[in-house]
């Protein structure tokens, strides 16, 4: 098996070798739901940090039992999942106040109707601010410090600085090599599909980032090589929240739209900035990850917009589709928002949102509108 | 003037004149927006979860943008309801807040009058933070909204909201470009406390069995969001709690026969004021509506800074601020709380399909009401948005619901 193929093999699945081997070895799995929890500090307690999925789910009954039908789709699934004893490989949950649906799963996890594998299992809400100036820098930098004793006192590990330096080399390393993963993707046949990317975007997220480095730094050089996709109708940017279905992606490029780019949360918003290696690294991290690209659960539109405008033109983009789990509400607002600002340009750039739910369905109702919409772009 | 305001215009013309607390409350507010707009003088938009006491003392007026559409409701039962469609067909989608799509529907018809500024506390949920960021998108104002700390009992977390509140008071002094007279402060909250006071004695009469007065205490809504700090907020209050000490001393109660005792555990229905008369003419009273549990500290004025803490702190234990910011467990205690002190027989959470931090967790509120034998009815209707359960459905679920209480 190539690199690349090894590593488009963890998206299809919950768990993968590499997390059986990691628990074998008596290692301990920290789940986490969000992109703005700073998974250098797990690493650098020694754990792997697991972006929690739903995987493999094809109902979400049980979890429904808890919650409630205005609950997105996807938080349901991963309900249900870890209702049904899916999650049995971690040992904690790390969630901060991403969004009000996540917010309420920790809750209900945390009062006892999930079955934990590990005993006792760790849970920990970050306060994370939802703005970034220089006091709330102050305020998360406390709260990476709790976090940091909390992981500590749990588990019986010390997290030393120089630890934490290193996690950081390690996950910016990776952050690199995506960046030149998408570098690739800028060219006018770009070697990789949306695809693919996505496939490894979910990989670096569920194996140990050491591995995933190596693993990516070999496909890199494979994909050097590798004949382009030249047989797309445009050339278009994927954006929106929680995506980790491939096939998703996969019946958009199908109909002709090459997916070059993205601003989703398991893709540029995750990876694009890197954490400042020379400075204390607690700092460090807390101006990283509110100072990153944001999520619509920070308060700063204006500055995701420029940055979104800024991605067509690198990217030289045709058209934008924004994904939205029905129900999701940060992404109810910005997608309007976004619109809004979009139609304000001289040469507006074509865009639409495609309204999902976790599990595909609807399939024929979405390749109309895909196709409408490449057709509206003149493709 | 613009005609886009008219209804709330022609509102303020049949209350101007009036002598009782309450309507005088509200024309005091309209008055006070109506003239700013006349005048040019600065407005800041706030929700209700940000008490106007910094807007009042500096002289900047505040429109609560809830209470904007409330007074709209009661004139014009569609008024909301257009807004919420201009806001839909903006691309703002169906399953927000309907109080923050009327909002943003009520900016984009132009029947809220455009905000200098707005001031945002963060609270009580997500739709709140997106609400004031699409306000701003779409009428360039400047936001601050203050970054709330998810649990208070977290190390350095009410330092961190102090700070966030002082930033809230220097963005409006910014953005006004007045200082703060904290003796004019002092003046306001001194105010707001007594309105706090009134209102928990009110709330306090309704404990007693059988109740004075059932359903929610409007005047203590209206002032909380209309005239905080305002000698007509406390006076509406005032004149409601005089009233029910009355009615206690000549032994009035709500309802001859009280057979159910109902905790609304939400905001009322808005556009369905004759809700709770129909569970009144069952034999049910509701003592107990969320918004009126304004279980808080009075403020210490004696220095800005205590001031400032003060208003600070009140504003995290205010209703809705305090159980919607952190983890439920605040919402399940309180939940219960108010069964127990306030003699509930049942709990009615009206499912408000935007507020997804509540119904998120409906199996944690089922599970705590079935461990203590408390019938809980939580069904889908909406506080503004009249289309989405009619009031014959809400009737058809409360009634049969009540009757397997009443029949217990």
């Amino acid at each position: 098996m190539t690199a690349l193929e090894e590593l488009r093999q963890p998206a299809k699945t919950l768990t993968n070798p590499y997390i059986e081997s990691w628990k074998e070895k008596g290692g301990k799995v920290m789940g986490y739901y969000c992109t703005y929890v700073p998974v250098e500090i797990i690493h650098a307690a020694g754990m792997l940090p697991y972006r929690i999925r739903a995987t493999g789910s094809t109902s979400s009954d049980l979890g429904d039992v808890y919650t409630y039908r205005t609950m997105c789709t996807y938080c349901r699934h991963s309900l249900d999942q870890a209702m049904r004893g899916e999650y049995k490989f971690l040992d904690g949950l790390v969630a901060l106040y991403s969004c009000d649906h996540v917010r309420r799963l920790y809750d209900i996890w945390k009062a006892g109707k999930v079955q934990p594998s590990a005993t006792p299992f760790y849970f920990h809400f970050l306060s994370m601010p939802m703005k970034a100036d220089g006091e709330t820098e102050e305020w998360l930098q406390s709260g990476l410090d709790r976090f940091r004793r909390s992981l500590e006192n749990n588990f019986q590990v010390r997290i030393t600085d120089e630890a934490l330096r290193q996690s950081i080399k390690v996950h910016n390393e990776k952050r690199r090599l995506l960046k030149s993963l998408y570098e690739l993707r800028k060219q006018d046949s770009p070697p990789i599909s949306g695809t693919e990317v996505l496939e490894i975007l979910i990989a670096s997220t569920s194996m140990p980032v050491e591995e995933f480095n190596q693993l990516l730094g070999k496909a890199l050089e494979g994909l050097r090589g590798r004949d382009g996709f030249s047989d797309y109708r445009a050339r278009l940017l994927l954006g929106g929240g929680e995506l980790e279905d491939p096939e998703y992606v996969k019946l958009i490029e199908e109909l002709g739209g090459l997916v070059i780019t993205d601003f989703l949360c398991f893709g540029i918003r995750d990876f694009w900035d890197l954490v400042d290696e020379d400075a204390e690294p607690i700092p460090a991290l807390a101006k990283r990850y509110l100072e990153r690209v944001s999520c619509p659960r920070m308060i700063d539109h204006p500055r995701r917009q420029q940055f979104l405008m800024d991605l067509v033109k690198e990217f030289k983009i045709d058209g934008i589709i924004i994904q939205r789990m029905k129900y999701c509400d940060t992404w109810g607002g910005e997608g309007a928002m976004m619109e809004w600002d979009i139609k304000k340009e001289s040469s507006p750039t074509p865009y639409m949102v495609l309204e999902r739910e976790y599990l595909m369905g609807a399939v024929g109702q979405m390749r109309t509108r895909v196709q409408a919409f490449l057709e509206t772009i003149g493709r | 003037m613009s005609d886009n305001l008219q209804i709330h215009r022609s509102v303020y013309e049949v209350l101007k004149g009036a002598q009782e607390p309450g309507p005088r409350l509200v024309a005091n507010w309209l008055g006070g927006v109506l003239d700013a707009v006349e005048k040019g003088r600065p407005i800041a938009y706030h929700p209700f979860t940000t008490f106007s006491e910094i807007m009042v003392a500096l002289d900047v007026q505040p429109i609560c943008c809830e209470a904007w559409d409330i007074v709209g409701l009661q004139v014009d039962p569609d008024h909301a309801i257009k807004s919420i469609d201009a806001a839909h067909e903006a691309g703002i989608p169906p399953e927000l807040c309907s109080f923050d799509k009327a909002i943003i529907g009520s900016v984009i018809r132009g029947t809220m009058p455009p905000p200098s500024m707005i001031a945002q506390s963060g609270m009580p949920c997500q739709n709140a933070y997106i609400t004031y960021q699409a306000v701003a998108s779409l009428t360039g104002a400047p936001l601050y909204v203050c970054d709330t700390p998810y649990d208070t009992d977290e190390e350095g977390a009410l330092e961190h909201w102090v700070n966030q509140y002082k930033g809230m008071i220097s963005f409006l002094e910014e953005y006004s470009g007045k200082k703060m007279d904290y003796d004019r402060l002092r003046e306001v909250v001194e105010e707001s406390n007594r309105c706090v006071e009134y209102w928990l004695e009110a709330t306090e009469l309704l404990k007693l069995k059988p109740v004075p007065h059932s359903g929610p205490l409007s005047q203590g809504t209206l002032s909380g969001m209309m005239g905080f700090g305002t000698p007509e907020g406390t006076a509406a209050i005032k004149a409601l709690l005089d009233e029910l000490k009355d009615k206690v001393a000549k032994g009035e109660t709500a309802i001859p026969d009280e057979k159910a005792r109902v905790i609304w555990f939400h905001f009322q229905v808005f556009w369905d004021n004759a809700l709770m008369s129909f569970m009144n003419e069952m034999g049910a009273v509701v003592p107990y509506v969320l918004f009126d549990d304004f279980r808080v500290e009075p403020v210490d004025t004696s220095t800005p800074e205590k001031m400032i803490r003060g208003m600070a702190w009140r504003a995290l234990q205010a209703p809705m601020g305090k159980l919607g910011r952190g983890a439920f467990d605040a919402f399940i205690d309180d939940l219960l709380y108010a069964v127990d002190e306030w003699k509930g027989d049942c709990v009615i959470l009206g499912a408000h399909p935007g507020c997804k931090w509540v119904t998120g967790a409906y199996g944690l509120i089922r599970d705590a009401c079935r461990e203590r034998g408390i019938p809980l009815l939580l069904y889908d209707v909406d506080l503004v948005d009249r289309r989405i359960t009619s009031a014959e459905e809400s009737r058809t679920r409360i009634e049969q619901f009540l009757t397997t209480v009443i029949d217990r």
